[in-house]
């Protein structure tokens, strides 16, 4: 019963490297992110990526501050970046 | 004649005074304005402040007749999610999860809760009780607003083959690549534990997310996913490693056997065509044979789905069908599960569904009732 056992340490092993070196080559170069949110990008990342799993839900279903918690939960439930989030933080924010 | 008098006289009046009169009704209107001005910041306030509370979650009610069996009106689950936010640094999110059992008795747990700190725009990290992040069903899908049939996938229940949550440190994020965006988890936790069926045998793989780990062997993992927006198409892979070992007695007194290896993988897909919302999602947990063991021989729980939905245009209706299987050590367990669905969505937190699952046990000499289901869903 060591079928997996083979196989799965090396993917581990990959899941690992893959996302510290994607990190190190993203979140820690030169590049500085842009700190405000864009309307106008969060309208396509909100289309992109809410129904991804779920319904889209109407910007008018909750106020401007709930939008920040939701959307930060979201954040970590779709592994969304930091800039799309504040991207369609702006835009729920603006269409509410 | 006597008017003119008076309106003459009245307007003397003011241009003698007006110097001293205008001077004090301006002070009074700056002192109303400033004071205006006050209670208008103060009224804003609770629109910026750093630290900010919400309230979300999520309940379902129904009815559940199966084959063989009386039907029932039933309530599925109360989950409200506590979320606690200061400014874009922490967040900490706790679910919990109300259910009623058959006796009328209630119960309370805690699906997950977890302190998330933002380290940069790429990862959080994340600190408690997590729902595990292989796979998308249990960590993403399962709420009962956003699963598109009225049950879970066969196998993809609770301490079934898909694992539950976890109580560890994981880092979580995204970052883009090319045409998309890459996601990721990569986490070390206290592992399962497994159940024993005297007098030798392993009953199940329990994934509670346990709060001690009392065999003292973690487990690592993680979850890649690539997510192609022009393609509206979304897919990952899942593994984790480690060891685990079967736990007897019960709280307080619990003892643990000789440790065994665990291992899980999984793949999943999402991809959003032709008006079709299709996804689909294998996994496996395996545990090795342990000679020192009362259960020397291990197991391997798998299960997989596909998904098909369809909402129609213009119209509240939506259609959906899913087959799954899973399958186990126990011939008594084992399902092949094909459910057909109608919902209705009155918003998009909000949808009747009505399904009717065809359930089979492949064994033979074991059989399965087919059920129907009628649930109302709300997410808020």
């Amino acid at each position: 019963m060591k079928k997996l056992h083979k196989t799965v340490k090396p993917i581990v092993a990959a899941v690992f490297l893959l996302a510290s070196t994607s990190l190190y080559s993203t979140g820690f170069a030169a590049e500085k992110p842009d700190t405000k949110g864009d309307a106008g990008r969060g309208a396509k990342s909100w289309v992109d990526n809410c129904m991804r799993c779920h319904n889209a839900r109407d910007p008018k279903e909750l106020r401007d501050d709930q939008w920040i918690t939701t959307t930060y939960h979201m954040r970590i439930r779709a592994g969304l970046t930091g800039q799309e989030t504040r991207d369609i933080i702006a835009f729920l924010q603006m269409s509410n | 004649m006597k008017i003119k008098s008076i309106t003459l006289a009245c307007m003397l009046g003011l241009v003698v005074s007006t110097p001293a009169t205008a001077a004090s009704e301006l002070e009074k209107l700056r002192s109303e304005v400033d004071a205006l001005n006050a209670k208008a910041q103060e009224w804003e306030e609770w629109k910026t402040p750093k630290t900010l509370v919400h309230l979300a979650g999520y309940a379902d009610v129904g009815y559940s007749d199966t084959e063989g069996e009386p039907g029932s009106f039933n309530v599925g689950t109360f989950s409200p999610i506590f979320h606690y936010q200061y400014s874009d640094t922490v967040m900490l999110e706790a679910e919990l999860e109300f259910n009623i059992n058959e006796a009328g008795a209630g119960s309370v747990g805690v699906d997950y809760l977890t302190i998330d700190y933002f380290m940069n725009d790429y990862s959080a990290l994340i600190m408690g009780k997590f729902l595990s992040p292989l796979g998308q069903f249990r960590q993403n899908l399962h709420p009962s607003w956003i699963n598109k049939m009225a049950s879970a996938p066969v196998g993809f229940g609770h301490d079934q083959a898909a694992p539950n949550a976890e109580v560890g440190l994981m880092i979580k994020g995204g970052f883009p690549t090319g045409n998309g965006t890459s996601n990721y988890a990569v986490y070390v936790g206290n592992g399962p534990t497994l159940e024993l069926e005297a007098p030798d045998e392993i009953e199940m793989i329990e994934t509670p997310g346990l709060n001690k780990d009392g065999d003292g062997k973690k487990v690592v993992g993680g979850r890649y996913g690539i997510f192609i927006p022009n393609q509206q198409l979304d897919i990952g892979i899942s593994a984790a490693t480690g060891e685990t070992s079967i736990r007897t007695g019960s709280t307080g007194s619990y003892a643990y056997d000789t440790a065994r290896s665990y291992d899980a993988l999984g793949f999943d897909f999402a991809w959003r065509v032709l008006g079709l919302d299709l996804r689909g999602e294998y996994i496996k947990q395996e545990v090795g044979d342990q000679a020192a063991s009362v259960a020397a021989t291990g197991g391997e729980w798998e299960a997989w789905y596909v998904q098909a939905a369809y909402k129609f245009d213009s119209s509240n209706w939506e259609v959906a069908i899913r087959q799954s299987q899973y399958d186990t050590p126990h011939a008594s367990v084992d399902r092949d599960q094909t459910a057909i669905g109608v919902n209705y969505v009155f918003a998009s937190n909000f949808i009747a569904k009505l399904n009717y699952e065809i359930n089979e046990n492949p064994n033979a000499g074991q059989t399965a009732g087919d059920r129907v289901l009628v649930q109302l869903a709300y997410g808020f």
